[in-house]
């Protein structure tokens, strides 16, 4: 009974993650190459362990010392070691050449591929398409690619800060997506997508305080969906900016080196007034304004080097409230809004 | 021998025992501070961990905010390798080798005493980034441009690069003392294929690190001059190459592995023949596959670079691969050094059987990681830290304690609790595996590495609470070990000179030997002279 | 038990010298990472590698080819100084490591002087960072080997050195050659082979 249990405590788990052990279930082609190149390595891994644990266990009950006689000492045999030098020889040759293949048929390039061109950035991503179109995406609001399946599709990964990294589990290839010098190309990541789905990604190289918000979809779509959407992708709207009346009250505000230049701002209640922004630097930024959760203004994006950018806010209760950059939702990035 | 007895404060050079602690150039006690210094700074690492692993255990940021979670795993890191694992065997080394090969003391003495002490001193500069405004927090890997003064500003990061060159410095000049020592003191009749595999091991470590760490040293002082000095080496908008960065630090990063298991595989090495009652089986190929390894080290940095995009992937998939073959040779010596033996389970042969059985894993993870397609998924996951682990933990960790069980009788004269020993092998060897096994399957299933947080309906969560679990046995299992060394120092057994039936020199002296070692040595004929001399009526010497 | 003492295997490679080289070796590897950088930032730069717009080319004749000829000679200075002591000769040894001790300042001073001539720093692109930092370097070592030499002549002035003892004018000569071979490399790197 005693040992029942205990079989069970070990292979009750065990059963629940095994399944955790294979890679996802694959959905590009590549992927599909890249997990049956996995499990046949997997295996030959397997075999090893299983034999040398085996052996190991084996040894531990049936070598145990039972008197004091000294056993033979064997110091060495040419033969038996010359064997189990080929074994481990012939195992990575099989894992060289399956590797090779493998490596060959995933690095393919098609001339027709769909191509989008992907922009890492602390701490989210751009999705640019040759129509124009782009989406950008925030910490708290991550963007969605939007992707034919059943055909090629190439990225184009730059970056103009630091290393990211391009990822989505279930494709089972990644790229960095590194910030090169001039004049050398940027990475490419190709892949084919079997079926239409929503996949989730993440950046996977350390890029600093918000690297785990990196995250993003892929929304495959059928080739005429895609085209469809393409035509009209529902523009993320660039409202138009009303007009700020001669007398409202200017609150000066600037960012720079991924900080604000002040945590404090003061405006009267109860009447609009205008937070003018201004971006010193070349990486994106915007003001939003929140009460607690609740989001009361959503300021545009702007880029610099010094760019200067008047939002309009509508009249707030006199209180206490947040002012944030949506793209870097930290404490540099972070400061209290008091309308009084 | 005639005796005598030395009347405490008769004698003209009496000092207090701090003093002499201090200023002392023998190589047993300077081994005994690297020991004490390296628990110092795993003790604290180890803190790190936990800290890492509670903010993890959930979904959402509970403990810490972003910015110390990347101090932490960035600290855990750079301590556990740089301060605690690397110098705690060059520890063991500095208390056995000399031993072991029958010399008086290390060749250079004094410079042994300046290496040790520029430790605490290079270790105190990287931790004293959390006085300053922060720690360094961009990965024990320091990529660039991340470590740049434009996304890392603040002093952490130049005290971080500070520390280690400290560090590195004290390691270049110890692998000069350990080498010199190994080639030019070693007793009559020990040559170098009679050496104790262990010495050999810390031979080719040293070596290793003799040629490794100046290039890491260059690497960071550009870093740093880029940070300080508008320097353009890293930084792709000055004209810079981040990648550069990559290679230096790999070329060095990947002996560097091999810098902190070899010495654990020797002395794994060393303890299955003692308790097999065997010799080690195939000695020379042992060494030459050692050799192998450590040449083979320095032609597979690129490895940790499939996914740039920039590396010729056949060649090091290939050299990567190569590994495995003297890898395999070792686990193969090991097992027929079993075979047929009389084997003998003291904690310290269950801490070298847990090697074995773990530094498998680690290898087989690191052949899979080997192959470019494959790392394709896997780089920068979760897998790539169960896989380092598995080496760094399960082989070289693991090591630290099969050595302390080991060499502890011969460096206090006192027998360690076999109870409590075996307690802490239990309890160390689950929460070992609980913590960083699900971390395979977690990387498999696709969580990136060095995430502070993840989605709640990622599929991550259950995983992650039973290595968080893991990761607080693991701190629970060394409460009987910390018992253990302070009750045995204070009224345990007493050792007597070779509480293990050993094989080599240092048991063919007192427990703990005298200022010089020896008074005479036993004839060399073998790499077991020891054993040679217990049993020279039984067995003739081939 | 047919037991022995315990003794140092003397004879052979003496052990001072035995250190210095593996330090050497471990030296090469700390200037072949910055020559790594160098050639990497080299073979990666758009444009015509050199001195950054607007500074004066490198200038080989009246500065640096000079200090490369006082370094050169130092290296044959000291080996002189080696050969002197060898036979037992110690004042001779004490004139030609003063003289050696002298090139090397010297050296240091026209190295700084170049450095206020060349009309470019640090912070001047990529070819500024490697040529400070290589050179930087370099000047360390041979500052390092000047510090080295005022101890041997210090000792040497005390009488300290002998035909038998002289293992430590041996080691510190070892290193000013390797000195002397890091500049050569440096010199033919940076100003001939651009």
């Amino acid at each position: 009974m005693k040992q029942l249990i205990r079989l069970a405590a070990v292979a009750l788990p065990a059963l629940l993650l095994s399944g955790c052990i294979f890679p996802p279930e694959p959905k590009t082609t590549e992927a599909e190459e890249v997990r049956i190149l996995f499990l046949v390595i997997f295996a030959l891994g397997a075999i090893v362990f299983v034999g040398v644990e085996g052996f190991l266990l084996y040894a531990v009950v049936r070598y145990r010392r039972r008197d004091d006689r000294l056993p033979v000492q064997h110091h060495g045999n040419t033969k038996v070691e010359i064997v189990w030098t080929v074994i481990p020889t012939i195992i990575v040759l099989i894992l060289f050449v399956t590797s090779m293949f493998t490596l060959g048929s995933i690095s393919a390039r098609s001339d027709d591929a769909t191509v989008i061109e992907v922009e890492g950035f602390q701490w989210q991503w751009t999705f640019r398409y040759d129509t124009g179109y782009e989406v950008t995406g925030t910490p708290g609001d991550p963007p969605a690619m939007v992707v034919p399946a059943g055909v090629p599709v190439r990225l184009v990964l730059r970056s103009d800060d630091v290393i990211h990294s391009f990822y989505v589990p279930a494709f089972l290839v990644k790229k960095d997506v590194v910030p090169f010098g001039q004049g050398q190309a940027p990475n490419e990541l190709e892949f084919t997508i079997t079926e239409p789905g929503i996949y989730r990604g993440q950046c996977a190289e350390f890029c600093g305080d918000l690297h785990a918000d990196m995250t993003f979809t892929v929304d495959a779509r059928s080739e005429a969906e895609y085209a469809a959407w393409l035509e009209d992708p529902g523009e993320p709207t660039p409202t138009a900016q009303p007009s700020i009346p001669e007398d409202t009250f200017v609150v000066e505000l600037s960012a720079e080196n991924i900080a604000f230049s002040t945590h404090e701002l003061t405006v009267p209640a109860n009447e609009p007034f205008v937070i003018r922004f201004t971006n010193l630097e070349s990486v994106q930024h915007n003001v939003s304004v929140y009460d607690n959760e609740e989001t009361l203004f959503e300021g545009q994006a702007v880029t610099g080097p010094d760019a200067t950018i008047d939002y309009l806010i509508q009249p707030l209760d006199a209180g206490e409230y947040t002012f944030i950059c949506d793209f870097h939702p930290i404490a540099e990035m972070t400061g209290t809004l008091t309308a009084e | 021998m005639a005796t005598t007895t030395a009347t405490p404060g008769s004698s003209a050079y009496e000092r207090s025992w701090v003093l002499d602690w201090l200023t002392t150039v023998d190589h047993k006690k300077i081994g005994v501070l690297y020991i004490a210094n390296s628990f110092l700074f795993f003790f604290f690492a180890g803190l790190l961990a936990l800290v890492i692993r509670s903010e993890l255990a959930v979904p959402g940021l509970q403990f810490v905010d972003e910015s110390t979670f990347n101090q932490s795993f960035t600290m855990h890191g750079t301590l556990m390798i740089f301060l605690f694992i690397v110098p705690i065997f060059s520890g063991f080394a500095n208390y056995v080798v000399p031993l072991m090969i029958g010399a008086p003391d290390m060749a250079f003495p004094r410079i042994n005493a300046l290496s040790f002490w520029m430790l605490p001193l290079g270790g105190g500069l990287i931790i004293a980034g959390y006085l300053v405004g922060g720690a360094a927090a961009g990965g024990w890997t320091g990529y660039n441009p991340l470590t740049q003064e434009r996304f890392s500003p603040g002093d952490g990061t130049d005290l971080w690069i500070m520390g280690l060159a400290v560090v590195g410095t004290a390691s270049i000049l110890g692998s000069v003392n350990f080498l010199t020592t190994i080639f030019k003191m070693r007793a009559p009749g020990m040559t170098l294929f009679r050496m104790p595999i262990f010495v050999w091991t810390v031979l080719v470590t040293q070596a290793l690190i003799l040629l490794a760490t100046p290039v890491i040293t260059a690497a960071l002082i550009a870093l740093f001059i880029d940070r300080n000095y508008g320097g353009s080496f890293f930084d792709p908008s000055v004209g810079g190459d981040p990648i550069l960065w990559q290679h230096l630090f790999w070329f060095f990063g990947h002996p560097e592995v091999y810098i902190v298991i070899l010495p654990a595989l020797g002395v794994v090495s060393e303890i299955l023949p003692v308790f097999s009652r065997k010799p080690l089986f195939g000695y020379a190929a042992f060494v030459w596959a050692t050799i192998g390894i450590g040449l083979l080290s320095f032609s597979v940095w690129a490895h940790h670079m499939f996914t740039t995009g920039v590396v010729f992937l056949p060649f090091f998939t290939f050299m990567t691969a190569l590994i495995a073959i003297p890898t395999g040779v070792k686990f193969f010596n090991w097992l027929a050094t079993l075979w047929r033996g009389s084997l003998v389970f003291t904690s310290a042969m269950l801490f070298a059987l847990g090697i074995v059985s773990m530094f498998l894993i680690g290898g087989i993870s690191g052949v899979m990681l080997a192959s470019a397609p494959v790392d394709f998924h896997l780089q920068d996951t979760y897998f790539v830290v169960a896989h380092l682990h598995y080496v760094f933990f399960g082989g070289a960790a693991m090591g630290v304690f099969a050595s302390a069980y080991y060499w502890f009788p011969k460096m206090s004269g006192k027998l360690l609790n076999e109870t409590l020993g075996r307690i802490h092998f239990a309890l160390l060897f689950i929460g070992f595996n609980m913590t960083f096994f699900v971390q395979h399957m977690l990387g498999i299933q696709g969580m990136p590495r060095r995430i502070a947080d993840y989605a709640p309906d990622a599929g991550w969560t259950e995983m992650n609470l039973i290595s968080t679990a893991g990761a607080f046995l693991i701190a629970v299992s060394m409460v009987p070990f910390v018992i253990n060394v302070v009750t045995s120092l204070m009224n345990g057994r007493k050792a007597g000179d070779d509480p293990w039936e050993g094989n080599t020199l240092e048991w063919a002296t007192t427990s703990p030997p005298p200022t010089y070692n020896f008074d005479s040595l036993p004839p060399i004929r073998s790499e077991r002279p020891v054993f040679d001399l217990r049993h020279r009526d039984e067995v003739p010497h081939p | 038990m047919s037991a022995q003492a315990p003794v140092r295997r003397e004879g052979g490679f003496p052990i001072p010298l035995v250190g210095m080289l593996l330090f050497i070796s471990s030296e090469v590897m700390f200037f072949g990472g910055l020559f790594a950088a160098y050639f990497n930032a080299r073979a990666s730069f758009e444009g015509e590698w050199g001195p950054p717009p607007g500074a004066p080319e490198l200038e080989i004749l009246p500065i640096a080819l000079p200090i490369t000829l006082i370094l050169l000679t130092s290296s044959l200075t000291m080996h002189l100084g080696v050969r002197a002591i060898s036979r037992g000769n110690s004042s001779r040894l004490r004139l030609w490591l003063v003289v050696t001790l002298g090139l090397g300042i010297l050296f240091l001073i026209g190295q700084a002087y170049d450095y206020t001539q060349i009309g470019f720093g640090i912070s001047d692109g990529v070819f500024g960072t490697v040529f400070y930092t290589l050179t930087g370097f370099h000047g360390a070592h041979v500052f390092g080997g000047v510090v080295g030499l005022t101890i041997l002549t210090a000792r040497a002035g005390a009488g300290q050195f002998s035909a038998r003892n002289h293992v430590a004018v041996e080691a510190v000569s070892y290193y000013w050659h390797f000195v002397d071979v890091v500049w050569i490399a440096l010199f033919t790197t940076l100003y001939f082979l651009r």
